[in-house]
Order: C-alpha cells, then structure tokens, then sequence
C-alpha cells in the first residue's frame, strides 16, 4: 500500500493540506476542532482507529484548517472570519473531486460545517456534528476562562499542559501525555494557538440553523468536559431535520474514548445499515495484572502507588512490545503478540510492584480475540479469572502458554488446574518462575524459609503429607476436592522451594512444634 | 395499456456512466434491484449490498457527484446478461478500474456485481 499523500488546495491565497482515504462511493469530509496535523494523527491508536473505521466505508477527506497543521498560518492582525474558513472546505472538495458530500464537523469544527450546510446546500448529502456548538461563549468557554486558557497557552504550550482542558481521561497515559505535547508541538506555535483559540471565540452561528436542510446526526459524550451537552440539545432544537444522540463519556476529542461507538452511530446514519460487526481475530497473549490484596493499604496509599502501578504498567508493556488493550474493573489487560513477552512482562510487573510497596497478581492466557475493543471473549474471561485465582506475586498461566513458549527460556512449574465456570474441564495451569537471567548476578543470601509462609490450610496439607497421606485421602479427610488439594501442594512446593512430597514430609518434620509446621 | 419499455443495453450504460447522469443509470433498475460491490473493504464474503432502487439511486448520485471521469468499455451481451469494465480517475489521478456483470429481468437490472480496485 502507498503511504497516504498529502496534498495542497489553494483558498485564496492559502494553501489548505488536505488527504483522500478510502474507496467508498460515499464523499466524507472531516472537519477538524481546535486544531489538527494530517501527519501525527495516524500515530495516535484511537485517532488512527477512527480514521480506519470511516474510510472503510467511504471516501474520506480529511484537512487542516487553516493555522494549524500543515496548512498556512494565519496573520494574527487580521483573523480570517468564520466564512473565509469555512471556504477551505469548499476548496478541499473542489481539490478531490468532491462535488457533493456528507460533512462530518467535530468540535469546533462543526460551526463550520453548519455554515457550510446553509451556504452550500447542493454540496451537502449529509451532516454528522460531533461535540458541536453554535456559540462559543455560551457553551464551550466564558471570557473570563478563555483569558486562563490563553494564560496556560502563552506559557506552556507544547508540554500537553491543555489535555485537562480535553481529555482528563487520559491523565494517567503517559504515552498519551507525551502523543498530546507533540501534537500540540506539531499542530501549532503558541503564537498560532492563540490566534485559533481568538477565531474559536468569536464563534457565533445561531442564526444560520434554521437554513439547515440536510439530514443531521448530533452526537455528544453526556459528560463533555470541554463543550457542555446542551449546545448540542440547542442545535437539535434548531435543526429541522436533526437527531441527538448522547452516548457515555467525558473525553471530549473524537478519537478518544469509545471511538468505535462513534463510527458505529456514524456509519448508521450515512449508510443506511448498521456497521457490519468487525469480527477480525487474531491470536493473541493477554496477560491480566492486579493489585493484590488492596485492602491492607489505606486509600491514600493506595490511590499513589495503584497510580504509579498504572504508569509503569502502561510502560512496561509498550516496552515488552504490547498494548495496552484497556481495564476491566481492577484487572489491567494488555495484549501481546507471542506468550513469552507476555510473560516477560508480567516479570517485570511482578518486580516493579514490589519496588512501589504493592504486589502483583497476574494471569495469561492465549488464544483467538476479536481485535475490536476491549478483549471480552473468551479468552478475556479466562485470563481475567486467571488473574483474579492468583496469589501474591504469581502468575499463573494456561498450560497452553507453557507449551507454546517452549525454547524462550522462560521457566514454569505445574501448578494444578484451575476450574473455571464457562470451561467443561478444569484448565491446566502452570506458574511462571523467575528466569535464571534475569536474578541478579549476586544473589542475596536466600532468607531461610518459614512456615509462617505457609497458609494455616497449607499448614494442614503440608502435616497430613508428613503422615503419608495420599492427596485423595487429604482431601477427604479436609473434605475438599483433589484438585484443590493438588494445587495446595503445588503452592505448598514453589512457596517452600522444594523439589518432592517427601521433602515437604520432611520439612514439616523438622519444623513441627506444637502448634504443627 | 401496456407500454414497453426498452431494455437495458450496454450502448444505454454506457452514456449515462459517462455522462455521470445519475437519475438515468437509477432508471435502469427494477424496484428490488440488488447491487453488490466487491473491494479492498467489502471482501466476497462479506461485499457490500445496496437493496432497492432508491439506496441504489442515492449510490449513484454519491459516484455521479464526482469530479471524475468514466469510460465504459468492452460490454458484452449475451441473452439477459450484461457485463462492462469501467476505467475511472480522479482529478488527483487515482486510478479506479472496475468490471460489472449484470442481470436483467424485464429489460431492467435486476442484479449487478461490481468489482473494483483502487489506486493505492
């Protein structure tokens, strides 16, 4: 495949850069917010997503509105009007052949294909308002909060200092922090943020809306932090052929959050048929990670180190070669492509929540996940269970993973098998030891072990073992399952480093007091 | 009174394709018509289906609002069947090249298979 070409419109005299994707018999233009850059959107997942998602089924044309991105600069004396910008659209779809199309404006953005809409109805198939308003003050920014924002731009633009201002969601991705500095960097001089955020302010369409004729889809997170949903409730209100739809969330560009429920919407709505699920799988490692035992810290303590586990997380993973597929309640899943690395990096997890003060209980799992989403497949389940089944510091891994990661070097021991709801038999499992290579040259002299490591039920086991019993004859006698039994034996063994039953035997022997071993 | 109409011909197609005349190319097709389309993103298994006159009509018009051109060759007509390829290109340059087998019923398109490949 190519690489996608950026090409140059002439608006007046400005130029306009603009990119044509996708090969459907639809035209699609995306008008862009605040501000854009052709180039480093495809860097960014959830942008890149959406982008994919829209070209899948039409011809999408994207751009940079004047002052930002890769298209000219305006002169910060003379701010162009909101219908010189608008032209630029007129001129993209000139550019690309475009002769009449379905506009999709997102934030500020959308003033613009509004006023498109009234001026160019014959152009205009449909319109798609994302986040939209029609009167800057009212409902994005007060006066007096549009001077604090100018402050933070003035002076620290270029450090991501404006994410709180769009996506507070994303406070806690560092990689997402660092995409936003540049993107900020990229898409804009402060000199020039300024001078969009002064066009965005004098933002003012109310009085076009009635002229609007084409159908109009209105979508908006209920909880926007940047533009308040009732501009959009305004703009149903004064559209005469529009429909609102809110849909969940706080983050306010676009491409983050739940981007693929905005497609969905979008796709709807423009074709007449609801998106054909995107049922693409492929096989995949997840590794699930939690924090264990959260309880014993306070919630302070928790809140700053279950933080700082989140970043390193994130880290950790792209630097295993994951990604960071999402969080399911306490569980943070991540997805890698072959189970070594996924291993490698529950390792590494493991050793970095002990270095915060908290630790680690993990699981991985392989096998087919649709790409789409967070995973929610089977696979998803088993791994998540996984998670939820491991101790301190374990992780605990499907056979399978052991079996596939054969020749990596990693090391595993059997530790039973775990039943899981949704399974007809149980699942055989295997936990993750630590690799020789990875333990430091020099190892610290080895603690002695204590019993006290031992739970009060591995206590029994490890006594009922030093009597010779057999595991069938434990667990009637404890009135458990085998299989539990087997699996206290298995943690009974790795916890105390040893090789047999008869050495268990031996080690409850020689620590046997009187309140047992 | 019954009145005829003329069926469908490759000739009728192809001035309508090249003149980007929507309404006439809609004309074309009987009330349940289906037009499926195969391409990088509508695979065999999974193409892209336009049922009814009016979803085909508003298809056409998306292609006819194009700034581009068509030029129809090498149609082929056997009994009730059609089939045309069709080689396009935007004002950029990208290429689109497509062939179309049609089946008519009552001088009408009754179904059309498109399959096409883009420039990219």
């Amino acid at each position: 495949m190519r690489p996608i070409e950026t090409r140059y419109a002439r608006s007046g005299d400005v130029r306009i850069a603009y990119q044509v994707v996708g090969q459907g018999a639809l035209d699609l233009v995306f008008v862009p917010g605040f501000i854009s850059n052709l180039d480093l959107q495809w860097e960014d997942e959830g942008y890149s997503r959406l982008l994919k998602r829209l070209s899948a089924f039409s011809r999408l044309i994207l751009f940079d509105k004047r002052g930002t991105g890769l298209s000219d600069r305006v002169d910060s004396h003379r701010l162009p009007s909101l219908e010189t910008r608008m032209d630029d659209v007129r001129a993209v779809m000139d550019a690309a052949g475009s002769g009449r199309a379905a506009l999709l404006g997102a934030s500020e953005g959308s003033p613009m294909a509004m006023l498109f809409a009234a001026t160019y109805p014959e152009r205009i198939r449909a319109l798609v308002l994302y986040g939209g308003y029609a009167h800057f003050h009212k409902w994005v920014m007060s006066p007096e909060r549009l001077e604090t924002f100018l402050e933070t731009a003035e002076t620290s633009w270029g450090t991501g200092a404006t994410l709180p201002n769009f996506a507070p969601g994303r406070l806690d991705d560092t990689h997402f922090i660092q995409w936003w500095a540049r993107f900020e960097r990229l898409s804009a001089s402060p000199t020039a943020a300024a001078a969009l955020a002064c066009m965005d302010a004098g933002i003012d369409v109310r009085s076009i809306l009635s002229s609007i004729g084409a159908p109009t889809l209105l979508i908006h997170r209920r909880n926007d932090v940047r533009v308040d949903p009732q501009a959009s409730r305004f703009l149903a209100r004064k559209i005469q052929d529009a429909h609102l739809i809110e849909i969940a969330g706080r983050d306010h560009p676009v491409w983050t959050g739940d981007v693929d429920r905005v497609s969905d919407l979008i796709e709807e709505f423009l074709t007449g048929q609801p998106a054909v699920a995107d049922t693409e799988r492929v096989l995949a490692a997840l590794l699930a990670t939690r924090i264990y035992d959260t309880a014993k810290l306070g919630d302070r303590m928790w809140s700053e180190r279950s933080q700082r586990f989140h970043e390193t997380w994130r880290l950790l993973v792209g630097r295993h070669g994951g990604r960071v597929a999402g969080t399911h309640g306490e569980l943070m899943i991540a997805r890698f492509d072959g189970p070594a690395r996924a291993i490698r990096c529950a390792a590494a997890l493991r050793e970095a929540a002990q270095q915060i003060g908290v630790a680690s209980a993990q699981g991985v799992h392989v096998g087919e996940i649709e790409l789409r989403g967070l995973p929610a497949g089977l696979t998803a389940r088993v791994t998540m269970q996984l998670a939820t089944h491991a101790g301190r510091g374990d992780i605990i891994a499907s056979r399978l993973v052991a079996e596939l990661a054969v020749g990596s070097g990693l090391h595993f021991v059997d530790a039973g098998r775990v039943s899981l709801e949704e399974l007809g038999e149980p699942l055989p499992v295997v936990q993750a030891t630590s690799e020789q290579h990875l333990e430091p040259a020099c190892r610290s002299k080895a603690k002695p072990v204590e019993p006290a490591m031992l739970t009060a039920r591995e206590s029994e086991v490890v006594s009922l073992i030093a009597d010779g019993k057999s595991n069938a004859a434990i667990a009637a006698e404890l009135k458990l399952s085998e299989h539990t039994v087997k699996r206290h034996v298995a943690n009974i063994l790795l916890k105390l480093d040893l090789p047999s039953r008869a050495a268990a035997a031996a080690f409850s022997a020689r620590h046997a007091g009187p309140d047992g071993p | 009174m019954l009145t005829k109409t003329k069926a469908v011909d490759g000739a009728a197609i192809k001035k309508a394709i090249e003149s980007r005349d929507g309404k006439l190319l809609s004309s074309f097709y009987a009330d349940d018509a289906l037009v499926r389309v195969m391409d990088r993103n509508n695979p065999p298994s999974k193409p892209r289906e336009i049922r009814g006159r009016a979803a085909i009509s508003t298809f056409w018009d998306d292609i006819c609002s194009r700034a581009m051109t068509h030029k129809v060759d090498t149609t082929i007509a056997e009994g009730d069947s059609l089939a045309f390829t069709q080689a396009c290109a935007y004002p950029d340059g990208t290429k689109v090249f497509c062939a179309a087998t049609l089946e008519l019923k009552n001088g009408l398109i009754a179904r059309q298979t498109v399959v096409q490949a883009w420039d990219e």
